[in-house]
């Protein structure tokens, strides 16, 4: 054992003693009766040290495991119950220590230590001392990291000051105060240390007390007399010392960024005008002060928020008009832009527009307009007008704008033109027309065309011919409108061009509604008349029109093969003219199916790809035959139409009930192409032969004809002929049916009648009608009549073959026949009346009975 | 038959265990405390891991189970089970009483003793529920009539580590504190379990009178 002092006082290095003797001791019978023993028992180190443990056992060794934080370690052993465990490096766990411990495997005996390891102790940083009155030293230091172990407490510190030697020991861990001592010691050698059970670390300064003066906050700082541009501010120091004096700095913020700075020397009271202040202005004021012996440390600063007072408005409010005309008058609507703050100098409250005549002298009109409006409107005459807009505040009015209206609005009829937009805006130029502008006005609308436009306008010198308008409402896609107006001398605008422009043109969002017509077996029309090319996202340049042909045909000529998005091929035509809204597609095949699609372009790209109109173009000759058939089927509807309304007169006229020879158009016809010695033979010119009075019921003529039933079933059941024979000759009673025969005439057209030409008497029984009951009978004897009937008639009377079929029963012959009432008049027998040239009638054989075979045939059809 | 049930009816309200207005006796206060018990139980399940983990290696170890050699002033909660079978009600509760006595002492100087702001408020928390075990244990005895036990003078429990007490003993202080502690709390809901079915009301006899007049 040795020793050495350890003091503050003492300066170092410190000298040791001598060792001391050496003494035994006997340990395992000192320790007491416990199975196992861990040493050294709760032991402070420092971080990095080296630690041995050893354990002193009763037991046999073989059976102890020893464990630094459960993790088994192996030793060296020492003698037959001691074993000792270096440690090396040992590192900081935790605050309750790192635990080793032994253990006797199957005995359950378990000793154990803690050894506690302390962070080394650091040096205290950033050490100084300062005073805000000179009375009082409050020293400050970082005292870096503290272990805080159970087992150690935290370091202490003590501040010792080397000139008074005196010491204090510090109550906190990172500042300490000290009395400055009335015998005025202006310099100070102060020593900090820190210590704990292991380590003891100082460090040093040297200072004088009037270089560490770091002065108190001020306070009570205030505006005083504050008008529109200036300010006075007041504060207030402590003192510090007798007669000292503080240099403060006066600071003034304006939306937070300093804009004055004034330094005022003060001892206690402080007091500063800020001037050239903007009136109804937010400043901030804030001041601090230093020691002005020896500058070490401004003091903290103190704020003070005040308003300036406010003044007059100091611009006109920029004011434009838009003239348009309501029923009939001049309608000027004004718009102004409201005033900044820099020049509204306070709250506007009303603008007053003042209406002047120019043209005749008359009252001003004045109009007062509350804000915030920016806008009004003015129903004005023919005349010019001078209108002033000025613009008030609580003190006053601003310098008035003066615009001149025109009571002419003039031709304001300009070229239109592009305009490039950029991402900067649009970049607007134009050409000067007069020399004695005043300046230029660019007027533009925020929003799309389809919208409420809320105009806006940019003035511009005189010099100016350009301009970029920027407006963060510009969008993409949408069509701006510029128009750009001169101002005159005489305050008047006349619109000098206008322009239109895109930010950035896109695409079409939309296609045309396209109209097809003139659908031909070879073409169509396409029209798109509608589409509007002014609201379009971009300057439309034309369009392309597209067209799918029936699977491997060959495009039209005007078309070129091109391949679509969707990977299909068509036939594409480009329409360079945006203008050009109709175009025919020809050379196409009829009876086709085409499909087409138009749509607009820009110089950005075309419009969606919509679905494609399906359309089949007609057959070749469909067109013509509708030409004709049409016109046919009309007149024939007409001419269906005038028979059905002069049917009776028809009636009449080809087929009247009761023929009149005399009024035939047919016998004239004859007459005046064949024979113009044609005469009508007269019935009371006659002989009759033989006079046949035929009665027989309808009923039984339809069955006859109809069904070609049997004669003796039918027109024999009631006997309905009576057969007079030609003796007298002015007979002139015919019955119900009468026939007439006359021999002069053909025999065979005669035998057509349903009367049969055989002498019998009413009484004959109906079986002797036999040769008639068939079909061929009836020819048969019509062949034998005729052939007989060619060779009787005379040569003088063969050039005609009158059949007359007489069955009147409306004629006054009826009341001759008594004995017949009623009945005969219902089965009156009609024969066709026949002038047949000889020509005809001396046919061949063959030809005359199939001419009578349809003569029977028509006599027929007209019973039925 | 209807004269019995009227006759039933009429001694209904008379019968213990229905009437409703009379005092309840000590069952929901016992039914409290256990459901206490339980709860402390696992209050201490999580307060346990964090102080072992604090204490660090071994203590923290699951099969960690060091023998009992400074740890001797603790209330033991292990008895033999005939013994734990034929202690009354009045010995029984007295036993829990004493032994939360000592443990909310020695838990108290546990708290002083740890490090960290965290731990401080666990166990602060913890110690004012065991103290409200404690207060409920006492009212539990005072419902049945049990006086409370009077500490014997000089046998107050005192935390005192002393310079013979090493840290390592002094950790596994501390551990079978926390041990004897979970023990003791599933004891006491053993004990308090066993107190709740031994005060319930008995329902059944309400039935055999009934049953007795024939139904």
């Amino acid at each position: 054992m040795r020793s050495m002092v350890d003091d503050a006082r003492i300066p170092k290095p410190g000298f040791w003693s001598n060792w001391s003797s050496w003494e035994e001791a006997d340990a395992q019978n000192s320790l007491g009766h416990d199975p196992l023993f861990v040493f050294p028992k709760d032991k402070l180190v420092e971080e990095g040290s080296n630690v041995t443990i050893c354990y002193v056992s009763r037991i046999h060794q073989d059976n102890i495991s020893c464990y630094l934080e459960g993790v088994q370690i192996y030793g060296e052993r020492l003698d037959r119950s001691v074993s000792a465990f270096e440690l090396k490096n040992v590192s900081f766990i935790r605050k309750k220590g790192t635990n080793v411990f032994c253990k006797v495997d199957q005995g359950g005996a378990l000793g154990g230590i803690v050894l506690f390891v302390s962070k080394v102790l650091e040096e205290p940083k950033d050490f100084s001392c300062e005073t805000q009155d000179l009375k009082t030293l409050t020293c400050t230091w970082d005292p870096g990291s503290d272990t805080g172990l159970s087992k150690q407490p935290s370091q202490s510190y003590t501040l010792f000051e080397s000139f008074s030697g005196k010491k204090t020991l510090c109550k906190h861990r990172n500042w300490c105060n000290w009395q400055v001592a009335q015998d005025s010691q202006e310099t100070y050698n102060f020593t900090l240390v820190a210590e704990n059970y292991l380590r003891k670390r100082s460090v040093s300064i040297l200072f004088n007390l009037t270089q560490r003066v770091h002065p108190m906050t001020p306070y009570n700082l205030f505006p005083k007399n504050v008008r529109a541009t200036n300010a006075t501010m007041t504060w207030k120091v402590h003192s510090i010392g007798n007669n000292s004096t503080l240099l403060c700095r006066l600071e003034l913020l304006a939306e937070g960024k300093v804009i004055q700075q004034h330094n005022v020397s003060i001892k206690v009271n402080g007091e500063y005008l800020l001037s050239e202040l903007e009136p109804d202005t937010e400043y901030v004021a804030r001041v601090r002060c230093a020691y002005t012996n020896h500058f070490w440390k401004w003091s903290e600063l103190i704020s003070q928020k005040f308003n300036t007072a406010e003044a007059a408005p100091s611009e006109a409010p920029d004011v434009w008009r838009n003239m348009k005309m309501v029923s009939g008058h001049p309608t000027v609507s004004l718009f102004w832009k409201p005033l900044s703050k820099v020049h509204a100098n306070g709250k506007i409250l009303f603008y007053n527009v003042i209406v002047e005549n120019l043209d005749k002298p008359s009252r001003l009109e004045v109009l007062s307009i509350p804000a915030p409006a920016r806008s009004t409107e003015l129903t004005l005459d023919q005349c010019s007008y001078q209108i002033h807009v000025t613009a008030h505040n609580n003190v006053g009015p601003s310098p008035a704008s003066v615009i001149v209206i025109s009571g002419d609005p003039g031709n304001e009829e300009v070229e239109s033109g592009r305009v490039n937009g950029t991402e900067d805006g649009f970049s607007v130029s134009w050409k000067p027309q007069s020399g004695d502008a005043t300046g230029y006005v660019v007027e533009w609308c925020d929003g799309p065309q389809d919208l409420p436009c809320v105009l806006q306008w940019k003035n511009l010198g005189p010099n100016t011919t350009s301009t970029v308008i920027s407006s963060g409402a510009f969008r993409p896609g949408v069509r701006y409108n510029f128009r750009i107006y001169e101002i005159s001398a005489k305050r008047m605008a006349h619109l000098l061009e206008k322009k239109a422009g895109y930010l950035e043109e896109l695409a079409p969002s939309d296609n045309p509604q396209v109209v097809m017509s003139n659908l031909t077996s070879h073409s169509f029309t396409l029209s798109w008349k509608d589409y509007s090319t002014e609201s379009q996202p971009g300057f439309i340049q034309g369009y392309h029109v597209y067209l799918k042909p029936k699977a491997g045909e060959q495009c039209p000529p005007a078309f070129e093969k091109t391949v679509l998005p969707e990977d299909s091929v068509c036939c594409k035509h480009t329409i360079d003219n945006p203008e050009q809204k109709t175009f025919v597609v020809e050379n196409l095949q009829p009876e086709s199916i085409y499909e087409f699609f138009v749509t607009p372009y820009t110089s950005v790209g075309e419009g969606p790809l919509d679905a494609f109109t399906k359309i089949t173009t007609p057959d070749e000759y469909s067109h013509i035959l509708i030409r004709i058939i049409l016109p046919m089927i009309f007149c024939v509807l007409i001419v269906m139409i005038i028979c059905y309304l002069k049917r009776q007169w028809l009636k009449e006229k080809c087929y009247p009930d009761i023929p009149d020879p005399y009024k035939s158009s047919v016998l004239s016809l004859i007459k005046s192409k064949e024979n113009p010695h044609l005469t009508i033979m007269n019935v009371n010119d006659c002989v009759p032969d033989a006079i046949e009075v035929i009665n027989k019921p309808e009923g039984s003529k339809i069955q006859f004809l109809g069904t070609r039933k049997s004669l003796t079933e039918t027109e024999f059941t009631k006997p309905a002929c009576i057969y007079l024979l030609p003796t007298e000759k002015n007979y002139s009673g015919p019955g119900p049916c009468i026939c007439f025969e006359n021999f002069t005439y053909n025999q065979a057209a005669s035998d057509f009648a349903s009367c049969g030409h055989f002498p019998v008497t009413p009484q004959a029984p109906p079986h002797q009608l036999g040769p008639l009951t068939s079909p061929e009978n009836l020819l048969k004897a019509l062949e034998q009549n005729y052939m007989n009937s060619l060779g009787e008639i005379p040569a003088g009377e063969a050039n005609l073959n009158y059949v007359s079929q007489l069955a009147s029963p409306t004629s006054g012959d009826k009341d001759s026949l008594p004995t017949n009432p009623p009945e005969p008049a219902l089965c009156s027998e009609y024969k066709m009346q026949m002038a047949i040239p000889l020509g005809l009638a001396s046919a061949p054989p063959s030809e005359n009975s199939s001419l009578s075979s349809a003569t029977l045939l028509g006599q027929g059809e007209h019973y039925r | 038959m209807l004269a019995c049930l009227c006759a039933v009816l009429w001694h209904l309200p008379a019968v213990p265990a229905l009437n409703r207005t009379g005092d309840p006796g000590p069952g929901p206060s016992i039914q409290k405390t256990y459901d206490l018990t339980r709860y402390l139980e696992h209050q201490l399940r999580s307060l346990a891991g964090t102080y072992l983990n604090y204490l660090g290696p071994p203590f923290n170890e699951p099969d960690f189970n060091p023998p009992r050699l400074g740890a001797e002033t603790l209330p033991r909660a292990t008895v033999n089970l005939e013994v734990w079978r034929s202690l009354n009600d009045r010995l029984r509760l007295t036993q829990n009483y004493e032994a939360y006595s000592h443990l909310l002492c020695y838990l108290r100087g546990l708290n002083r003793q740890a490090a960290t702001a965290e731990l401080r408020r666990s166990l602060a928390h913890f110690c004012t529920s065991l103290q409200g075990l404690l207060g409920s244990i006492a009212g539990v005895m005072a419902a049945l009539g049990y006086p409370l036990p009077q500490p014997l003078p000089g046998t107050e429990p005192t935390w005192t580590p002393g310079p013979a007490h090493s840290d390592f003993l002094q950790k596994m202080d501390d551990f079978w504190l926390l041990k004897e502690l979970q023990t003791w709390l599933w004891r006491s809901a053993k004990d308090f379990n066993r107190l709740k079915k031994k005060m319930q009301p008995p329902a059944a006899a309400v039935t055999l009178h009934l049953e007795a007049h024939g139904f």
